[in-house]
C-alpha cells in the first residue's frame, strides 16, 4: 500500500444515514444541555437578585465534580455488560432523568431567601451533572465505536458537529423567551416554563441514539468470573479504574490531540469577552446598541461559516487526511485572529464581521476532526492494551474541555482588569486599555492557535497508519466488525 | 428489510421531534414571529413621556434627548405591551417660564409622564406641582427643583465634584502650590457647592494654598479676563480649578496660558474643549455622560409607572475624568452619544 493512497469506505463500513441522524440527535441534546443552564443563570441574579458571585460559583461548583464523575461514567460504561449494550442502557436512562431534573431544578418557588435559592439550585445542579454525565459520557464513546473506517468516522462526527450547531444557535434566544412579557408574568416564571419544554425535548430526543444507534463492542471478560465480596469488587474496580485512567493519560497521541483542542478552543474562548468589550467600546465608542448589532451579525455569520466549514472540512480530510487538514483549518484561524488587528476600526465598525468566516474555520474543524482522531486513538490503544476504552477517553477529553473553557472564563476576568479596564468609564477607557485588550485579543488565540498546529502536527496516525491498525486488531479478533455486524466481543 | 424498518421508525420519530420541537418554539418565540410577520399584539399600552431639557439649540441636550430616545425604543422593544414615546418639547433658547408654560400644556394633553431639567427651579416648581397633583408623575435631570413634588432627581453631587476637581489638581501639581478657582455665576446654586467641595477637599492637602475665588459672568471673554489679571497678579500661580469650562469655549485661552505651565482641571468635556486636552493647556476635564440624562430618566419613570419598582429620590450621575490618556476613548463615546462636531483625529487615538 502506497503512503498516499487514499482508502474509499466499505459499503460494510458505512454508517447508514438513519444511524447518524440518530447520533447526531444526540448532539442537540448535549450542547443543548451544556449551554442552558450558562444562558438561563442570568435568571438567578436579574429575576431573583442573587449575588452575581454565587451564580459564578453555581456554575463552578460542577466542573470539580465532573473531574470525578466523569472518568468514573467513562470506566464504567467501558465494562458494563448487558444485553443492551455497554453504551446504549446509560444514554436511555440519563436522557430521560437528565429532562426531568432539568426541568425541576428550575420549578424555583417565589418569596424565598438568596441562601435558599442557592443550596436548591446547588443540589439541583448536582444531580442534574450527574445524569448530564450519565447521557453525555457514554454518548460520546458511542460515536466512536460506530465505525472502524478512518474517513467515516470523519462523516459521522461532521454529521454530530453540524447538528449540534443548531442547539447554539437557538440558546441565545433563551433569554428572551423567558422576558417575553405576553407570555410570561416575569423572567422566573419563564425559566420555569421553558425549563420544562427543554425537558421534554431532551427526553424524547436524547433517547433517539440508543433506540436507533447499533453499538460494535461488548466489554471483555478479562478473567473467569470470580464470586467475590462486595468491597473486595470494589476494591478491584477502583485499581483497574486509576489502572486505566493513568494509561489514559499517557497515551502520548491523545495528549497530542488534547493539548490541541485545549490551546486553540480555550485560546478563543479566553478572549471572547474582549471581543464583546472591545466592540461596544472600542468600535462603537459605547454605544451598546451598535455594538450589539456588529455582535449579533457576527454570530450570525461565525454560525454560517461554521456550518459551511464542517461540510467542507469533513470533505478535504477525506483527501489529504485529518492532520493536514487540521492544521490548514487551524491556520485559518490563525490568519483570522491577526486580521482583527486591522479590523477593529472605529471609523469603520462594519470590519469587525470581516475575521468572522476566518476564525470560524478552525472552530468548525475542531470538534469534527478530534472525534474522529480520538477514535483512531483508541485502536492504538486497544492494540497495545487490548481494551477498548472509548468511555475513558472521551471523558477525559470533554472533561479537560469544560475545565479549560471554566479556567478560561474566569481567567479572562483577571485579564480584563489587568488592561486597565474600569467599568465607570464605559467607552471612555485609556489609550493603553484599549491597546492591551485589543494586543490579548490577537495575540492570545493566535498564539494558541500556534502551539495547536505544533501539537497535532506530530500526530502519529495517518490514514495509513490507522488501517494498519484496523487490520491488525480484526486478525486479533478473528472476526472483521462492521456497522452492519451485530454487537460481539 | 429490518435498516428499512428501523429508517422508517427513525424517520418517523423525527417528524415526531420535529413537531414537538417546532410547537415548543412557536409558543417561546410568538413575540417574535408576530413581530415579523407585522402582527401586533394586543392590548398595548402606549406611555408618552413629555421631554424638557433647557436649551435644543445646546449640543448637550440634544445627546441627552438622543440618550432618552434609545432608551424609550429599546424598552418598547423589550416589552410587547408596552410603546412608549418621547414628546420632545423644548424650547430653543433657555426660558423658565415656557418651560412651565409647556408642563402645564403637557398636562392638559394628557401626558402620562414629564422628565424636566429646570432652567430655574423657582419659577418651575409650581408648574412640577401642578403637574403631579394632576396625576403626572415628574422627574427631573440635570438641573433640580429640590422643593417640588418631583419624584426623582438624576444629576450630578455638585459637591462632590468640586472635591473631584481640587483632587485632580492636586495630583497634577505635586500637592502644594498656590491655585485659584474659577467660580462662574456667583448666584448659581450649584456653581456655588461646587466651590464649596473644593474649598474643602483642600483641607486634605497643608501645602496648596487657595488663592481666591473668582466669579464672573459665565462667557468665554469673561472669563479669560478674570484669568488674566489673576495670573499678572500671582505670577508664581501653580493651577486653577474651574468649576466650569468657560475659558475653554473658543480660542482665547491659548493667548494665556503657556501649554502645561499652569495646571488646569474643568468641568465638562464638550466636543469644543477638547482641543485644549489635546494640546495640554487643560490636563483634566470632569466629563458629564449628557446621554444618560435621558437614558437614565427614561428608565426611572418605567421603573416607577409600568413596573412598579421603587424609585430612589437622588440618583448620582458619576462625572468621568478626560485626560490625554482617553481623549480618543471619549470622543468616541461623544459621537456614540450623538455629539458630531468631534474631529477625526481623535476618533482614532
Amino acid at each position: 500500500m502506497s503512503g498516499k493512497e487514499i482508502h474509499k469506505t466499505a459499503a460494510g463500513d458505512r454508517i447508514s444515514k438513519g444511524q447518524k441522524f440518530a447520533y447526531g440527535l444526540g448532539s442537540i441534546v448535549n450542547n443543548l444541555l451544556g449551554g442552558a443552564i450558562g444562558y438561563m443563570s442570568i435568571v438567578l441574579n436579574v429575576g431573583l437578585g442573587m449575588n452575581p458571585a454565587l451564580v459564578g460559583t453555581l456554575q463552578a461548583i460542577p466542573r470539580f465534580t465532573d473531574a470525578l464523575t466523569d472518568p468514573v461514567m467513562g470506566y464504567i460504561s467501558d465494562n458494563t455488560r448487558s444485553k443492551f449494550g455497554r453504551r446504549k442502557p446509560f444514554i436511555f436512562v440519563g436522557a430521560i432523568f437528565v429532562g426531568l431534573v432539568f426541568a425541576l431544578m428550575w420549578q424555583l418557588p417565589d418569596g424565598y431567601s438568596e441562601m435558599f435559592y442557592f443550596w436548591f439550585f446547588l443540589l439541583g445542579s448536582i444531580i442534574f451533572y450527574l445524569f448530564y454525565t450519565m447521557f453525555a459520557t457514554p454518548w460520546v464513546a458511542l460515536g466512536y465505536e460506530l465505525t472502524s473506517d478512518y474517513h467515516e468516522r470523519t462523516r459521522l462526527m461532521g454529521v454530530m458537529n453540524f447538528m449540534g450547531q443548531f442547539a447554539w444557535i437557538s440558546l441565545p434566544w433563551f433569554y428572551s423567551i423567558m422576558e417575553n412579557d405576553a407570555l410570561f408574568s416575569d423572567s422566573v416564571e419563564g425559566a420555569r416554563t421553558l425549563a420544562i419544554v427543554i425537558g421534554v425535548f431532551v427526553a424524547v430526543v436524547g433517547v433517539m441514539p440508543a433506540i436507533f444507534c447499533k453499538e460494535r463492542f461488548v466489554a471483555q471478560d478479562k478473567k473467569e468470573k470470580v464470586k467475590s465480596k462486595l468491597l473486595e469488587g470494589i476494591k478491584r474496580n477502583v485499581v483497574a479504574f486509576l489502572k486505566g485512567l493513568v494509561i489514559t493519560i499517557k497515551r502520548v497521541e491523545f495528549l497530542k490531540l488534547c493539548a490541541g483542542t485545549f490551546f486553540l478552543f480555550n485560546g478563543i474562548m479566553l478572549v471572547g469577552a474582549f471581543s464583546s468589550y472591545i466592540t461596544i467600546f472600542y468600535v462603537s465608542g459605547g454605544d451598546t446598541d451598535l455594538g450589539a448589532k456588529y455582535m449579533g451579525l457576527f454570530g450570525t455569520i461565525t454560525t454560517i461559516s461554521t456550518l459551511a466549514a464542517i461540510t467542507v472540512v469533513t470533505w478535504i480530510s477525506s483527501k489529504i487526511g485529518k492532520r493536514k487538514t487540521f492544521i490548514i483549518a487551524t491556520s485559518i484561524t490563525l490568519v483570522g485572529s491577526l486580521l482583527k488587528w486591522f479590523c477593529y476600526d472605529p471609523m469603520a465598525p462594519w470590519k469587525v464581521l470581516i475575521p468572522a468566516p476566518f476564525i470560524a474555520v478552525g472552530m468548525g474543524a475542531l470538534f469534527t476532526l478530534m472525534g474522529s482522531m480520538i477514535a483512531d486513538v483508541c485502536d492504538l490503544d486497544e492494540l497495545e492494551t487490548g481494551e477498548r476504552r472509548e468511555g475513558m477517553f472521551g471523558s477525559i477529553y470533554w472533561w479537560m474541555v469544560k475545565l479549560g473553557m471554566a479556567l478560561a472564563f474566569g481567567l479572562s476576568g483577571f485579564l480584563l482588569e489587568g488592561t486597565g479596564y474600569a467599568v465607570e468609564l464605559g467607552g471612555a477607557q485609556s489609550s493603553s486599555t484599549f491597546f492591551w485588550m485589543r494586543f490579548l485579543d490577537v495575540s492570545i488565540p493566535a498564539a494558541a492557535s500556534l502551539i495547536a498546529i505544533f501539537s497535532v502536527a506530530s500526530f502519529k496516525i495517518t490514514e495509513e497508519k490507522a488501517y494498519e491498525i484496523r487490520s491488525e486488531l480484526e486478525k486479533r479478533r478473528g472476526v472483521k466488525i462492521t456497522p452492519e455486524t451485530e454487537a460481539q466481543s | 428489510m429490518k435498516t428499512i424498518y428501523a429508517e422508517m421508525k427513525i424517520t418517523k420519530t423525527f417528524i415526531y421531534a420535529l413537531f414537538i420541537g417546532l410547537v415548543a418554539f412557536s409558543i417561546g418565540c410568538r413575540d417574535v414571529t408576530d413581530k415579523l410577520g407585522g402582527v401586533e399584539p394586543e392590548n398595548v399600552d402606549t406611555l408618552v413621556i413629555t421631554m424638557i431639557a433647557k436649551s435644543s439649540a445646546n449640543p448637550v441636550f440634544m445627546s441627552a434627548k438622543i440618550g432618552a430616545m434609545r432608551k424609550a425604543e429599546d424598552i418598547s422593544e423589550k416589552y410587547s405591551l408596552l410603546d412608549v414615546l418621547i414628546n420632545w418639547k423644548t424650547p430653543e433658547y433657555e426660558n423658565a417660564s415656557e418651560q412651565a408654560e409647556i408642563i402645564r400644556n403637557a398636562v392638559k394633553e394628557g401626558t402620562d409622564a414629564i422628565i424636566v431639567s429646570c432652567s430655574d427651579k423657582d419659577s418651575l416648581t409650581k408648574a412640577i406641582n401642578y403637574a403631579v397633583d394632576n396625576g403626572v408623575p415628574v422627574m427631573t435631570f440635570d438641573s433640580d427643583a429640590p422643593d417640588s413634588k418631583r419624584f426623582a432627581f438624576y444629576g450630578p453631587d455638585d459637591k462632590e465634584m468640586g472635591k473631584k476637581v481640587l483632587n485632580e489638581l492636586a495630583g497634577l501639581i505635586g500637592d502644594k502650590g498656590k491655585i485659584a478657582i474659577l467660580g462662574g455665576n456667583q448666584t448659581a446654586n450649584n456653581l456655588q457647592e461646587r466651590v464649596e467641595g473644593v474649598r474643602i477637599a483642600v483641607a486634605d492637602y497643608p501645602n496648596i494654598e487657595i488663592v481666591g475665588t473668582y466669579y464672573h459672568p459665565e462667557t468665554e471673554s469673561d472669563a479669560i479676563d478674570v484669568m488674566k489679571k489673576v495670573q499678572e497678579t500671582y505670577p508664581d500661580l501653580k493651577g486653577w480649578a474651574m468649576v466650569g469650562g468657560w475659558p475653554m469655549f473658543g480660542e482665547k485661552l491659548k493667548d494665556i496660558i503657556e501649554p502645561g505651565k499652569i495646571k488646569i482641571v474643568g468641568v465638562d468635556a464638550l466636543p469644543v474643549q477638547l482641543k485644549y486636552i489635546e494640546k495640554n493647556y487643560v490636563q483634566v476635564l470632569l466629563g458629564q455622560p449628557t446621554f444618560r440624562w435621558g437614558e437614565i430618566s427614561v428608565e426611572k419613570v418605567i421603573d416607577k409607572l409600568y413596573l412598579k419598582k421603587k424609585v430612589d429620590e437622588i440618583i448620582r450621575l458619576n462625572t468621568i475624568p478626560v485626560s490625554i490618556e482617553n481623549l480618543g476613548g471619549w470622543s468616541r463615546q461623544l459621537r456614540a452619544w450623538g455629539y458630531q462636531d468631534i474631529p477625526e483625529k481623535y476618533l482614532v487615538l
